[in-house]
């Protein structure tokens, strides 16, 4: 018979995957578009979510002192700087396999935004990313890439102003 | 998210990249199957126990290396000492003392190769 030391044990195993669980739910999509959107290679992408909840899951004290927001900015940081590693190890086949969705509720825009992210660098991708996409003020960017804040300022005026290079023609087709 | 630091530019053409953004991460999200949770609570296990038994096993490698080098300055104590030219020859009692530490040493290296050998498998 399990004493309830053991029972205890079990429970909190349990609960502790389900907790994993939403917490996966809530942000795996978000982090892997973002994995996606930067590495432009679906299996870079997949890997380095496995290895961002992972290496989440091996420090289970900083995920317990976190709250919800805290935590979903810890898991862009683990993936940006799982991102800049692969980059830097020179593992970086410049967009050969681009993401194409399958669906188009905006074809214009969806191309367009193909065209850009294949143009810009993978720092950019990141920035414009994180402010566009998750609504990321400078603070949180800077939190979520390790980058100082006034660089991210920067840093972010200069992808805006590139990547708006890139919609001129598309504003001027309509 | 509002400071003097926050993003928003409502200039129309940010406008119209932010809709481009989220247009293209919606249609990723819709696209994309995240891997299954348990593959990452699974890989995530094995990397646990990996790195508990490499942990576990580095006083054992630490003992080893320190016991290779025991053993190699021993013999090459030895063999100094028994070179044939102007050296005196080693009484009984410290040829005996010396073949017993060095068999010791050895002994205990295999032992620990042994033993970390079968944690490992």
């Amino acid at each position: 018979m399990p004493s309830s030391l053991e029972h205890a044990a079990a429970t909190a195993t349990v609960l502790s995957e389900l907790a994993f669980q939403r917490l996966y739910d809530a942000n795996a999509t978000s982090i892997h578009s973002y994995l996606l959107a930067v590495s432009a290679r679906r299996d870079v992408a997949d890997d380095l979510l496995q290895e961002t909840f992972c290496r989440l899951l091996l420090h289970p004290e900083t995920a317990a002192r976190l709250d919800t927001l805290e935590l979903r900015r810890y898991l862009f940081r683990i993936a940006t700087n799982l991102l800049r590693d692969r980059h830097r190890s020179g593992d970086t086949t410049p967009f050969a396999d681009p993401p194409e969705p399958t669906t188009h509720p905006s074809l214009d825009n969806t191309i367009d935004i193909r065209t850009m992210l294949q143009a810009l660098k993978p720092r950019e991708r990141e920035l414009l990313w994180l402010a566009y996409v998750e609504g990321m003020d400078h603070a949180e960017i800077s939190n979520a890439t390790g980058l100082n804040r006034l660089s991210v300022r920067t840093l972010l005026f200069r992808a805006r102003n590139k990547a708006k290079q890139f919609l001129a023609p598309a504003r001027a087709s309509l | 998210m509002t400071s003097e630091n926050s993003t928003p530019h409502n200039t129309p053409q940010d406008d119209q990249l932010r809709q481009a953004f989220r247009t293209y991460a919606a249609t990723l999200s819709t696209d994309l199957t995240p891997p299954p949770a348990a593959a990452i609570l699974f890989r995530a296990e094995r990397r646990r126990r990996r790195l508990a038994i490499e942990r576990a096993e580095r006083p054992l490698l630490i003992m080893q290396s320190l016991g290779t080098l025991c053993a190699a300055g021993t013999l090459a104590w030895l063999a100094y000492r028994f070179a044939p030219h102007t050296l005196p020859a080693l009484n009984t009692t410290t040829l005996a003392l010396t073949i017993a530490c060095t068999t010791l040493i050895l002994a205990g290296c295999w032992a620990m190769l042994h033993a970390s050998r079968r944690t490992s498998a």
